[in-house]
Order: structure tokens, then C-alpha cells, then sequence
């Protein structure tokens, strides 16, 4: 059976109904998917615009609703930052439907690659048992693995406009307007709710408005659901402009843990031989399982792969590399997304009430095109020796412009699943 | 693949634990008060095998030494979670070592252990194993239904009758087991809070005595909960009996993993009930001064117990056992249970002094000896 054209479309259907499709196809598209993935470098070039994903986890109907809230593909140009599978129900129709959906549409959606996406965690946090449940055999678990081996390290965004054109959707909380900026100011972050309406906006270069995001910071004391406005709990905004930069903003790295001790450059991470499994150290192990902590320089890691990194790291990485922001997943955030040091790195987390129980709300990131980009420039496998020297200019580069969409867990009616899960969820 | 074929997770549902009273029924099955208060009384009593389950789980991984666990699982055991596995041994360590310090506190002196729904667990048998010259006698109360098949266990298990210091007298109708030492009595612990409580046999009143609440009264109405402390400290035991309550239980129902986990388990038809009563550390240290254990009272979360009660060396150790990336998610799981006890102590003579000298090092979150910012 061959899986091109209407065959695709059909297996997308299906997979959007949150049924498998039968393992011959998976095989196939597989296959294909390979084929396209070993073109891709280790790290992707992709141009803005684009919407960044963190985390997904096997919760399909929360994919579902990312793609609602954030657009569908092939309209909106997505990137994922891995761990599409494990923890969830789903895991197999969400993975196999983003597949479907890069083999249909390459230029598209760019899928990278997270610490779940490997054997041997797969074994120990569901995809395996998953896909022995459904198929009754590993086979299918076995052509997903191979697919992982494929699957890029990292992407580089550009083209990313520093101002965000302000969307004219209404304020979530009428109250709040008056304290955010006028819309002839330069909008740095924009956060909007699951409706689109902005609950937080943030002028570049403005004190003022930054302090008037400081009094929304009480998530704790939000309601279940979605709170109305989540304010602007994950940013980091920076009012400092650093100098006058014009319009031109550094690029985005995106990968799914974080940095290595061993990769100063990201010509470093080009050169790594990927096609292999996750190993247990190592600069691909660094990249799928490091975070970013309150720390001086390096440190040890609690999860026992990857190291943990300060803000001194990130910064001289960003500044050597031209990078104006380093976008990661890997850690959940009960307010979906997460800016540090200065907004040199964020974190977006795009799994909500992840694993059915924490509670938390998702985001996505939507970085603009810059307008003097002159249009679209089709997908490239990055600059080579991006890393130029900036002369002496200590300063890092303007972060691109930031639109946050927050949502929350799909309705409970719309899943068909249990509301249950058939094993211990909490100490009883 | 046709869709015949994938397995229907609603059925997987159905069939779960839960007696049946609770088979197949949905949470907005229209049923009868008296049915819906039998089926929560299963999802209580499911409880048990869950934790079970937990601790063969932890066993066959290595995190606890526990050669008894495996003789009262009754279902085979599905690895839980790296993170699960982590709590379950933050849990039990947590309580072995309050334990610990009260058992080897004045170490010849008779002491008491009544552990309310006690189900399954194998704390006696390990610390029998543990402390064979232990002057110690302990009581466990559960429902007949649970305690029939832990006597049912303990009957096929020749490595635990061999155990005993006496041949067990068992009930005719399998659900009460008694020795001088160790007793299993089947009743329902609500029945403790009527104006007529039935008696715990061999049960000695003025012998100092540790109350365990694993995830036990946290099931019942808080009046129901505080009526059975009463009739145990001061109808069962003397009221100059030195007396201490542990409890683990879950903690901040508030916050959205807490809200979350409220709503879960209620789904579950499990109801978390003196949750709302005793939100945090804080409501319990008032509710164990409150009950009458005034001499002290201590509370932690099990975040903490893992960060301050773990030994370095021990916390590598079960760190090696597996790979844990669900690192911000255990935190929020250890965060939401906790660990707290209260103690009174009677007449200041040294033997009366049994908690205050086990306890008053403990490293508490909240709470400390009396007198000392409690």
C-alpha cells in the first residue's frame, strides 16, 4: 500500500478522528517520513512566521485544541519542539497525525526532536505499552523509533519581526486596558487567551507597562479553568532596548532541553552525527535533557542526563551565535510558557492539565514576519557560519516580537476517553 | 487497522477495581443515595490494593526492602511511574522513621501501634523482621472485606506465620485475626465514632500508643474523623495514656494541581473529605492540638521529608534506580501530600516522656514542641 496523495489525506482524516490507521500505512509513512527527515539538517532553517509548540505528550484532543487556538496546517506555519509522545492516552494517533501532516506538508511544519523521543524512555512512560495495546505487536513502535533517529535537533527561526503587529482583538478584562500600552507604541509581548482576546500586552522600551503586569502575577488564585487572564505570569520583559538595533532581530534557536558544556556554537550542533538513538550523555543528550536554572555556569542535573545552565551561559551563547532568544520546552509550567534571564530563553510547555492531573494551562509562541524581510524565503537547513562576530558590541540582540496563546485543556465531553486512567494516579 | 480491533478504554474503566458496586457505573449514572454511598465505600475500600500495588511496584524496583509486600497484592502489579515509585518511597520512609524513633525510644518499654485502615500494609511484618525483641503489641482495623483477604494471605504464607510470636485465632468468618501481639480487627471505623464503640481486643489501655493515619481518615467526614480520635484516646486508651497521631494525607487542595486532584479522585467517586477542613500544615497542627495531642505536634510535606529526612547516600541511591524526567511533576505530587503528628504526654515521669524524647528532634516544616512557636 502506498501512502501518497488521497491516501494521505485519508489517513490525516482519520488520525484527526483519533483512530489509528492500520500498521501497513504506518510502515509506509514511516518510510516517507525518513525520507524527508534525513534531508533536513540537525538544525532546521525555518522562517518566520511561525508558531513554536513545546511538549505535546500523547494528549491528542489538547492537540486538537493547539491547532483551534493556534490554526490549522497547512495555514499556519508550525514548529514543534518534540516529546510528542509518552504520559498521554494518544500518543500514537498524535505522533502518527504530525507525521502525516510533515510528509503532506513539509514546507509547513518542522518537527524536532525531545528526550521522549527515544527507545528507551519510550519503554518506561507509555509509548511502547501504547502501541503493543493497539496493534497488539511492537511493530509499529519499532518504525515510530526509527523515525525518532531521524528527526532534526534543533531549528533556527529568522526573518522574526521585533515588533508584533498588535492584533485588534478585544481585552479579556476591560479593567486592564487602561493600563497597557497604546497601540501606537512598539508591542515587544502580546499574551492572548484561547477566545483571542489579549490579556496582556507589553510595550519595548516601556517601564511603565512592565509594572502594570506585576499586579496579575497570582495564578495560584486563578479558577480552574482558564483564568479570563493569566496576566503575564512567563515574561521575563525586558525594558531595555539595547541600543538602537532597527528592525532587524538576531535568530531564534529552538530545541527542545537546552544547551550543552559542549557546543558553544551552533555550527558544533550541525556536525553532531544524529541518526542514532538518544544516548545517555553526550552533546545530543545535553541538547534533548538540559534546563536552564538559577545558577552561575554549569551544573548537575536532578534528572540525571543533560546539565543545568545559567543566565551567563545563554547570554554569551546568544551573543556569540547572533541569537536573539533560545526557545525550549522539556519543563512544565503550570502558566504554559516561561521567560528567563532577561527574555533570552523562554520555555513553552503546550500540554495542558498535563498527564490529566497538574492543573497547568498551555501556550504557544507565534513569532511575526518581519516586514523587511522582503516575503517568504523558502526553507533552508540553516545558515552555515551564522556565527559571525559582532565587533565589539557586548550587547545581545533585540528579541523578536512575542505573541503568547494560552489555553486550557479540551472539554472532558469532547475526548471519548476515560476520565480515569487504569493505573495509580495518586498515593491512595 | 480496523477499529473493532483497538481496545475501548472505557471498558479497560469498567473493569478496574472497585467491587461490583462499582462496575460499569459512570459517574452520571443516575443512582439511588444508598447505592452511591455503597459504591464510594468500594472506591475507599479499592483504595487499598492501589496502595498495594504501589509498594510491590517500589519493591521489585528497589526502592524499598519489603520481602512481605508481594504476599497481599492480589492483582499482578503494573510498574508504576518512575515518579509514583519515587513518592511511594518517600512516603514510606517517611513514616518509618517517626516510627522508628518512638520504637527505639526507651526500647524494652511496651508500646502500642493501632493502625486505622491499615488494608494491606506490611509495616508490622517488616518491623517484627526488623526489631525481633521489640516489646510490642499493634493493632490494625480495616473493613472485613479488606481484612478477610489479608488474613486469607497471611494463612498461605508460611514466611509469615512463622513470624508470629503466637499462633493467630482466627474468626469463623476469616475476618478478625488475634495473637497477644498482633491484631487484626474487621470493623468499620465509623462504627468507633458512635456513642457505643465496639471494643479492640487485646487492646492495652495504658500502654503508650502511636495512632497511624495512612490516607485513612481523610476518607471521612471531619466530625466523623475527630469522634473516632476521641473514643480512641480516651475510651480505648486511658486519657493519661501517653498517645500520638500520625497522619499522611493530602495537602493544598487550593492550588490548580491541588483543585485538579480533587476533581480526579472525585471522578473516581473517591472523596477526599477533612481535605477542606485541613488544607495545609498549618489547619493539621491545629487539628492535632485540637484533639488533644497538646505536648507537640509536627508537619511536613513529602518534598520535604525527601529534601531534609533522606540521607544523602540514600537519595543517590534511589536516584540510580531509574531515570526520572518527570521532575516538575514530582515536585508537585510530593508538595500535595504530607506528613504530620501530634503527641500528648501524661503525669512527666520519664516513661510518660516516650514521644517527647523520640520526637522533639524531628525537622519539622511547621509545628515543633510545645511551647517552642508551635
Amino acid at each position: 500500500m502506498s501512502i501518497g496523495g488521497s491516501d494521505l489525506d485519508q489517513a490525516i482524516l482519520q488520525l484527526r478522528a483519533c483512530r489509528p490507521i492500520p500498521e501497513s500505512q504506518v510502515r509506509e509513512l514511516c518510510y516517507k517520513a525518513r525520507e524527508l527527515l534525513i534531508e533536513e539538517g540537525n538544525v532546521v532553517g525555518v522562517d518566520a512566521p511561525v508558531t513554536i509548540c513545546g511538549d505535546i505528550h500523547g494528549q491528542f484532543h489538547d492537540l486538537m485544541e493547539l491547532f483551534r487556538v493556534g490554526g490549522d496546517v497547512p495555514d499556519t506555519n508550525y514548529l514543534f519542539m518534540g516529546d510528542f509522545v509518552d504520559r498521554g492516552f494518544y500518543s500514537l494517533e498524535s505522533f502518527l497525525l504530525l507525521l502525516c501532516l510533515k510528509v503532506r506538508y513539509p514546507d509547513r511544519i518542522t518537527l524536532i526532536r525531545g528526550n521522549h523521543e527515544s527507545r528507551q524512555i519510550t519503554t518506561v512512560y507509555g509509548f511502547y505499552d501504547e502501541c503493543l495495546r493497539k496493534y497488539g505487536s511492537a511493530n509499529v513502535w519499532r518504525y515510530c523509533c526509527e523515525v525518532f533517529d531521524y528527526l532534526a535537533l534543533g531549528a533556527l527561526v529568522s526573518g522574526a519581526a521585533t515588533t508584533l503587529e498588535p492584533s485588534d482583538a478585544p481585552f479579556a478584562d476591560l479593567n486592564s486596558q487602561a493600563s497597557m500600552p497604546g497601540l501606537d507604541q512598539e508591542i515587544e509581548i502580546e499574551t492572548l487567551n484561547a477566545s483571542g482576546e489579549v490579556m496582556f500586552r507589553f510595550a519595548r522600551n516601556s517601564e511603565q507597562s512592565s509594572s502594570a503586569a506585576e499586579p496579575s502575577q497570582n495564578p495560584s488564585s486563578s479558577p480552574l479553568p482558564t483564568p479570563a487572564r493569566t496576566g503575564a505570569p512567563g515574561t521575563g520583559a525586558s525594558s531595555s532596548s539595547y541600543g538602537s538595533m532597527g528592525s532587524s532581530t538576531g535568530a531564534v534557536l529552538c530545541v527542545h532541553g537546552g544547551l550543552s558544556p559542549l557546543i558553544d556554537t551552533i555550527d558544533k550542533i550541525r556536525l553532531l552525527d544524529r541518526k542514532q538513538e538518544v544516548p545517555h550523555e553526550g552533546a545530543m543528550c545535553d541538547l534533548l535533557w538540559s534546563d536552564p536554572d538559577e545558577i552561575d555556569g554549569w551544573g548537575l542535573s536532578p534528572r540525571g542526563a543533560g546539565f543545568l545552565f545559567g543566565a551567563d551561559i545563554v547570554k554569551c551563547f546568544n551573543y556569540k551565535n547572533d541569537l536573539s532568544l533560545i526557545a525550549r520546552a522539556h519543563q512544565l509550567v503550570m502558566e504554559g510558557f516561561k521567560e528567563m534571564f532577561d527574555s533570552t530563553i523562554v520555555t513553552v510547555w503546550s500540554a495542558p492539565n498535563y498527564c490529566y492531573r497538574c492543573g497547568n494551562v498551555a501556550a504557544i509562541l507565534e513569532l511575526g514576519e518581519d516586514g523587511g524581510n522582503g516575503g517568504f524565503v523558502s526553507r533552508a537547513n540553516g545558515d552555515v557560519n551564522r556565527a559571525q562576530v559582532l565587533g565589539e558590541k557586548v550587547q545581545g540582540r533585540e528579541g523578536p516580537g512575542r505573541r503568547y496563546r494560552v489555553f486550557d485543556a479540551a472539554p472532558q465531553d469532547s475526548r471519548g476517553m476515560p476520565a480515569k486512567k487504569p493505573v495509580a494516579d495518586y498515593f491512595l | 487497522m480496523a477499529a473493532p480491533e483497538i481496545p475501548n478504554l472505557k471498558s479497560l474503566l469498567a473493569q478496574r477495581r472497585g467491587g461490583l458496586h462499582a462496575r460499569g457505573r459512570g459517574p452520571r449514572a443516575p443512582i439511588s443515595h444508598e447505592t452511591s454511598e455503597a459504591a464510594k465505600d468500594d472506591a475507599v475500600k479499592g483504595t487499598d490494593q492501589d496502595a498495594a500495588g504501589s509498594r510491590v511496584s517500589c519493591v521489585e524496583l528497589g526502592y524499598l526492602d519489603d520481602p512481605y509486600a508481594k504476599v497481599f497484592a492480589a492483582q499482578q502489579t503494573v510498574r508504576r511511574l518512575p515518579l509514583l515509585n519515587r513518592g511511594t518511597y518517600v512516603r514510606t520512609t517517611g513514616l518509618d522513621q517517626l516510627i522508628h524513633q518512638f520504637l527505639t525510644t526507651a526500647p524494652g518499654s511496651p508500646k502500642q501501634i493501632i493502625s486505622l485502615g491499615a488494608g494491606t500494609d506490611t509495616r508490622y511484618f517488616r518491623l517484627l523482621s526488623a526489631y525481633p525483641s521489640l516489646n510490642l503489641t499493634y493493632h490494625e482495623i480495616d473493613f472485613p472485606c479488606n481484612t478477610s483477604s489479608k488474613i486469607a494471605a497471611i494463612q498461605r504464607s508460611p514466611a509469615i506465620l512463622s513470624l508470629l510470636s503466637h499462633p493467630p485465632t482466627i474468626s469463623t468468618d476469616g475476618t478478625s485475626l488475634s495473637t497477644p501481639t498482633y491484631n487484626i480487627t474487621a470493623l468499620d471505623l465509623r462504627t468507633l465514632a458512635s456513642p457505643t464503640p465496639p471494643p479492640l481486643p487485646n487492646l492495652n489501655p495504658s500502654t503508650p500508643t502511636l495512632l497511624l493515619s495512612e490516607c485513612c481518615l481523610v476518607y471521612l467526614p471531619p466530625t466523623t474523623a475527630s469522634d473516632i480520635l476521641t473514643t480512641l484516646t480516651t475510651h480505648h486508651l486511658s486519657p493519661t495514656t501517653p498517645c500520638a497521631l500520625v497522619l499522611y494525607e493530602p495537602v493544598r487542595p487550593h492550588d490548580a494541581f491541588g483543585r485538579t486532584m480533587v476533581s480526579n479522585l472525585k471522578s473516581r467517586n473517591i472523596h477526599l473529605h477533612t481535605l477542606a477542613t485541613y488544607p495545609d500544615l498549618a489547619s493539621q497542627i491545629t487539628r492535632l492540638k485540637t484533639a488533644g495531642f497538646d505536648a507537640g505536634q509536627g508537619g511536613v510535606d513529602t518534598g520535604f521529608v525527601w529534601r531534609e529526612w533522606v540521607s544523602e547516600a540514600e537519595k543517590e541511591r534511589v536516584g540510580a534506580l531509574e531515570m526520572l524526567d518527570e521532575f516538575e511533576e514530582l515536585g508537585l505530587l510530593l508538595g500535595h501530600y504530607c506528613v504530620c503528628w501530634g503527641w500528648r504526654d501524661r503525669g512527666g515521669e520519664e516513661k510518660d516522656m516516650v514521644f517527647s524524647e523520640a520526637w522533639s528532634g524531628v525537622k519539622a516544616q511547621v509545628g515543633g514542641p510545645a511551647g517552642e512557636g508551635a
